[in-house]
């Protein structure tokens, strides 16, 4: 039954994502770009042009591309089929390995910035919705339309400002570790984690030290709508009727808890996989402004650098991390649920 | 006969919104909506012209009450940086007024054409539901899955970065939020009585979704609205602030946030923290007046 | 009387509201005493839910309990701490609530739910809570226990959801079971054997009833005592006979006006030479399963003969198929099969013109108000919208017909240019009528016209559709699952059970004399206002048992077969045929054969 969802769920996905490549594909080739100008400069010669072209392979006709880039002509080049997402234009390198090694770092950023987030959001949504209408209950609600609607990136520079500039407590924006220290051995990509696998607590502490302003950053815009959901969530639980008569046929406070805390998290579990979605590119801005190095500024740099493969694969790679996500919480929810069939 | 509202199912109240918040927020909102119109024109200084003073910081409070009066009476060598001056000389308070113009034309528009489009399609979509409509919810589905700030960049930095192609970039990654909101509310809608009503006496199917249905779903859209407006603002800034959006010297806040941003770690705050004032207040207004707007809907 | 178990003084309940405070309930004052059963009635709004919470110290958020007593064995409920009332409710006080299923927490399964509910009161291990689930589910007669323990709350039937609260509410043997509209929602015969039980459980445990209720057909049939509520105050305190022979509060007298007027009179036969007006022949309906081969058989076969100027009432429960039998007759569904003839007519050869004029001759009006006018719309835009389709007048003289059939429906014309927000359920249903009636049309389906309104309402819209019936002459096809109102109102009347008519014939016949074993059934199970005849007086044999067979996969035979011990070999095996006989028709043979 369990297996036979997810199934369904992924080769949907599947197909989605096949769409969503091909749709990428056509995209931007169909927009007035030229790629190739810009690797080799406007004042380049005819033969220099033709040269490059013919080099990425833009001087066979469209759907010969899309092929090669599906991988159905393995001959040619690896393609989607043979796990491949091409090479880049600008380095050379396979995209694949280069979105492995940027892809952790915002994995972590945006998790961290996401169980942060949760511990402050849930407890402050709840007492929040035990008294509604409130003086605490206006004060939140009002923190969580204001935080919610906030240039993250401005208030990232606000926390660089004052806690780097002004106290010295943070330490320089300039990435995940100090420029004088030597990475860790990029075991999993994962700093905290690399770290302690190279056994080197001092550069655990720095890196955390390092994250602490980001994760706070992201944490503070992603406070104001999982506030608000839970907030309202838990508000509807609180006033059902299966929490009221629970109440009226005299259960223990502690059981009418729990039945309206398990009825108010059931309906969270989609909203927190969109919002993870929208963070993993949205997490460039604060990516950017800490200098961290993670796929939100890999795409940036791929975008502006007009590099075609290396924008379709991490267009589809963070579409397939949101995909996952989404299944995963569907599959909590209904663990919670029982009536979400699957 | 009776005219009383049923009380014994009376829905929970939410708290009322205080009123003097949606006040705010409607205040903000004007605000900045006047300055779209008149800003470029009132400020000291050209916002797009740079002078010769860089980096300036702006007067401190106990200066400002002298400048303002020196300045009416004309006796000051050059009008006041009330906000200051960035490294490249342009007046940050004359720019900051200006902004809206970009900024807000840009939400408003991309706003408006999504919104227009996505109605029209979900009304489609949910009314009649055939093979054509199917596959018009897969592909919105395809374009939902999409990550939001990367394919408007790529789709602005390969069309070219123009104020249009922000628009349509935007217009294009807000469509299917609007296909799936009214399509939703209009497949409830139309199984409702008056919908059935209506067709027993005689209505054609256009008819019916355009007088009955349409109308009756369109609430959801336009809270949807002031959502989508204050995020196109953040997503505009956002597009500037990593070099994929409007070009310099248009006033628009991302890009002057951007411009400070890297002398603020050197203590130079004033060039980012105004703009991004700007930002955080316009956005708030709109959260607040969606919000206000929201709670009227469930009220009924 | 005894010393009462429960005294309430001046209760009284306020909701903040933006504009002001709300106070459904003022200042009630009742007792109840030991064993006893009293009935609190009243409009929907009058306060009668919200006082019965209020007993148990509770109001429904963002709700408070501004003031007054509950003594309850001489102590003053609203004054304990948490967890001394905590400890009363559900162990001294059970409560059941409307719509259960709503009640029950979604997230649990059935038996865990009752097991909380017992351990809220009791200690036990875990088998032993598990046991104790089973055996209360038994004992309000749910077959299977062992297997709906396993159950949610959404995999249950509305019937099944309410035995299991009463399980819950009678496992501790409470000295006062409140039972706040317990049975709507539910079909006639499902209400009958939760009510029946309901009253044998608390015989056998000795407690006292607080039953709320909007229908006076339970008060008559199950209480003792009425209390009435009206505007949030109790405005009459009587033993049931009385109640019924002289009530006293003005608005008690409207409620029960029709019932005294009317009495037992049956409504006069229409002429024996009135043409035929809407005939339906064969008339069948099947809808499609999504990735399925199968169908729902809703309408099968249906025979229906309407003459002009007469009323004919389709009655059944739910799933029974009436509801698309009236959608078929104004061609909201097309049928799979079967003709309709209007005046002759075939409609299915209507050209476009003709069918537009049907659309006009043919109106329907449905079962809830609220949902059957745009909120968008003024009344006078609402009351416009056919005339404007089918009428050449100019928007004055289309005004003024609006204003008129106002009148005609008793409603001020100063509602015209109202929006529906705010007007109560009576006069929506008002509203639609005159919509309905607007183009003077020949023919009207009335879909449960009175079945969401509260008592008041609804007699006065049942005299209002009698008047316009004697004065316009339209013919009526109403359907309802409602036989006091149809045995009122109608002229002949048609059974339907499993998308079948099982029986027809005049009201007198089928109501007087039922044959067929569902009408028998339907109408034992009917519960009439009328305390003379109670039913727990007079314990009924046709009760049926089991639930209704899937309309998917029919039985072979007598759809009814598997419910009864009526049954024999030739009626599992054989399909039944309705057979005319003396001016009524029956589906069943050994009714035919004159076996039963």
């Amino acid at each position: 039954m369990l297996l036979k969802y997810v199934l369904r769920r992924m080769s949907i996905g599947l197909v989605q994502l096949l769409g969503l490549s091909i749709t990428v594909f056509f995209l931007i080739r169909l927009l007035p770009a030229d790629p190739v100008s810009r690797l080799v400069g406007m004042n380049a010669s005819k033969e220099a042009y033709a040269q490059a072209q013919a080099q990425l392979g833009l001087d066979r006709p469209v759907l010969t591309q899309l092929l090669i880039y599906l991988g159905f002509q393995p001959d040619v080049a690896p393609g989607l089929l043979q796990g491949s997402l091409g090479v880049s234009w600008v380095t050379g390198s396979q995209v694949t390995a280069e979105i492995a090694a940027y892809l952790p770092v915002t994995l972590e950023l945006v998790t961290l910035s996401f169980l942060f987030a949760f511990a402050v959001a849930v407890p402050v949504g709840m007492l929040s919705a035990l008294r509604p209408g409130g003086r605490a209950d206006k004060g939140v609600f009002l923190y969580s339309l204001f935080a919610g609607s906030q240039p993250e990136f401005w208030w990232g520079l606000l926390f660089v400002y004052v806690f780097f500039f002004k106290l010295g407590w943070a330490p320089a924006p300039l990435g995940r570790l100090s420029p004088m220290t030597t990475p860790p051995p990029a075991t999993t990509g994962f700093i905290l984690i690399d770290t302690l696998l190279a056994g080197q607590p001092a550069k655990f502490v720095e890196a955390a030290h390092h994250l602490l302003l980001p994760v706070l950053n992201l944490a503070f815009v992603l406070s104001g709508p999982i506030i608000k959901m839970v907030r309202q969530n838990m508000l509807r639980a609180l006033q059902s009727d299966f929490v009221l008569y629970a109440n009226s046929i005299g259960l223990p406070r502690k059981v009418v808890a729990r039945y309206a805390l398990r009825a108010a998290m059931a309906p969270s579990m989609t909203l927190i996989g969109i919002l993870y979605g929208f963070m993993l590119s949205g997490a460039v801005l604060v990516e950017t402004v800490f200098s961290l190095g993670g796929i939100g500024q890999y795409a940036v740099r791929s975008v502006l650098a007009f590099d075609y493969p290396a924008i379709q694969g991490v267009v589809l790679v963070i579409t397939a991390i949101s995909l996952v996500v989404y299944l995963l919480l569907d599959l909590i929810h209904a663990a919670i649920d029982p009536r979400i069939a699957y | 006969m009776s005219a009383l509202p049923d009380i014994e199912a009376l829905p929970a109240l939410p708290p009322k919104p205080a009123d003097w918040l949606f006040r705010i927020g409607l205040a903000i909102v004007i605000t900045v909506t006047i300055l779209a119109v008149i800003g470029p024109y009132i400020g000291p200084y050209d916002p797009t012209l740079t002078t010769v003073r860089v980096a300036q910081p702006p007067p401190s409070l106990l200066e400002l009450p002298g400048l303002l009066k020196g300045w009416v009476a004309g006796t000051l060598e050059y009008p006041p940086h009330l906000m200051g001056t960035d490294v490249s000389g342009y007046d940050i308070f004359s720019r900051v007024i200006a902004a809206p113009r970009t900024d807000l034309m840009i939400a408003l528009t991309a706003n408006f054409l999504s919104l227009v489009v996505g109605v029209f399609l979900g009304l489609i979509a949910g009314y009649f539901r055939n093979f054509a409509t199917e596959l018009l919810m897969r592909v919105s589905d395809v374009m939902q899955s999409f990550p939001v700030f990367i394919s408007a960049m790529v789709l602005v930095t390969l069309a070219g970065r123009s104020t249009s192609n922000i628009i349509i970039a935007l217009a294009f990654v807000y469509i299917p939020i609007y296909i799936r909101l009214t399509r939703a509310e209009v497949l409830s809608q139309k199984s409702r009585g008056f919908v059935e009503a209506a067709r027993a006496m005689g209505n054609s199917e256009i008819a019916i979704a355009l007088r009955h249905v349409l109308p009756n779903s369109l609430t959801p859209a336009l809270i949807q609205s002031s959502v989508t407006i204050g995020f196109a603002i953040l997503l505009t800034a956002g597009l500037s602030f990593v070099g994929a959006g409007v070009r310099p010297p248009t006033p628009e806040w991302g890009l002057m946030i951007s411009t400070g941003a890297n002398t603020i770690i050197l203590g130079e705050w004033w060039p980012s923290v105004f703009p991004g004032i700007a930002i955080s207040l316009t956005v708030f207004g709109f959260a607040v007046l969606g919000n206000a707007l929201e709670r009227r809907y469930e009220d009924g | 009387m005894a010393e009462p178990i429960l005294k309430v003084r001046d209760l009284a309940v306020g909701y903040p509201t933006p504009a002001g405070l709300l106070q459904p309930v003022k200042a009630v004052s009742f007792d109840i005493a030991a064993r006893e059963v009293v009935g609190l009635v009243g409009d929907a709004g009058s306060g009668k839910s919200t006082t019965a919470l209020a007993l148990l110290g509770l109001a429904r958020a963002p709700g408070k309990i501004m003031g007054g007593t509950v003594q309850f064995e001489g102590r003053d409920l609203l004054t304990l701490s948490d967890d001394e009332i905590r400890a009363i409710r559900g162990r001294d006080i059970g409560i059941i609530v409307q719509n259960p299923r709503a009640a029950l927490n979604p997230m649990l399964k059935i038996g865990r739910q009752i097991g909380n509910a017992y351990e809220a009161h009791n200690q036990g291990s875990t088998a032993e809570v598990r046991a104790q689930a089973i055996e209360m589910l038994r004992m309000v007669g749910i077959n299977d226990p062992e297997r709906r323990v396993e159950s949610f709350a959404h995999e249950l039937s509305g019937g099944m959801a309410q035995r299991a609260l009463i399980a819950m509410a009678l496992s501790s043997r409470p000295k006062l079971l409140i039972a706040d509209e317990p049975t709507s929602g539910l079909d006639v015969t499902i209400q009958a054997q939760f009510l029946d039980q309901m009253w044998q459980t608390v015989q056998s445990t000795g407690s006292a009833i607080l039953l709320v209720t909007q229908e006076l057909g339970v008060i008559a049939n199950y209480c003792d005592r009425v209390l009435v509520m009206h505007e949030g105050r109790i405005v009459e305190d009587a033993p049931v006979r009385q109640f019924f022979a002289a009530p006293q509060h003005p608005y008690s007298q409207d409620v029960l006006r029709l019932y005294r007027e009317k009495g037992s009179d049956y409504p006069p036969q229409v002429a024996a030479g009135a043409p035929v007006l809407m005939q339906a022949q064969g008339l069948t309906k099947n809808f499609p399963i999504r990735h399925s081969p199968k169908v729902v058989h809703a309408v099968d076969q249906v025979a229906l003969t309407i003459r002009r100027g007469e009323a004919v009432g389709l009655v059944g429960e739910s799933g029974s198929g009436k509801t698309t039998v009236g959608r078929c007759l104004v061609r909201l569904v097309d049928p799979t099969d079967g003709a309709i003839l209007f005046d002759g007519a075939d409609l299915s050869r209507l050209s476009s013109s003709a069918m537009r004029a049907y659309r006009s001759r043919v109106q329907i009006v449905f079962q809830d108000p609220f949902d059957s006018v745009n909120p968008r719309w003024t009344i006078a835009q609402i009351l416009d919208e056919p005339l404007r389709l089918h009428s050449p007048d100019d928007p004055a003289a289309r005004r003024k017909r609006a204003a008129e059939v106002l009148a005609l429906v008793n409603l001020p014309d100063a509602l015209l240019d109202r929006r529906p927000k705010g007007l109560g359920a009576g006069a929506l249903q008002r509203i639609n009528i005159a919509r309905a009636l607007i183009l003077r049309p020949d023919f009207m389906v009335l879909d449960e016209p009175t079945s969401v309104l509260a008592p008041r309402a609804r007699n006065a819209l049942i005299a209002l559709l009698a008047r316009l019936q004697a004065e316009l002459g339209i013919s009526f096809l109403f359907i309802s699952h409602d036989l006091t109102t149809v045995r009122f109102l109608c002229q002949r009347v048609a059974v339907m059970y499993l998308g079948q008519i099982v029986e027809e014939g005049t009201v007198e016949q089928v109501f007087a004399s039922p044959q067929h074993p569902y009408s028998r059934a339907l109408l034992s199970a009917h519960l009439f206002p009328d305390p003379t005849h109670r039913r727990v007086d007079h314990p009924e044999a046709a009760a049926l048992q089991g639930e209704i067979p899937s309309p998917i996969d029919l039985p072979k035979g007598c759809y009814l077969a598997s419910r009864g011990g009526f049954a024999n070999y030739t009626c599992r095996t054989t399909p039944q045929m309705l057979t005319q006989q003396g001016g009524r028709a029956v589906r069943c043979h050994r009714v035919v054969a004159g076996e039963i």
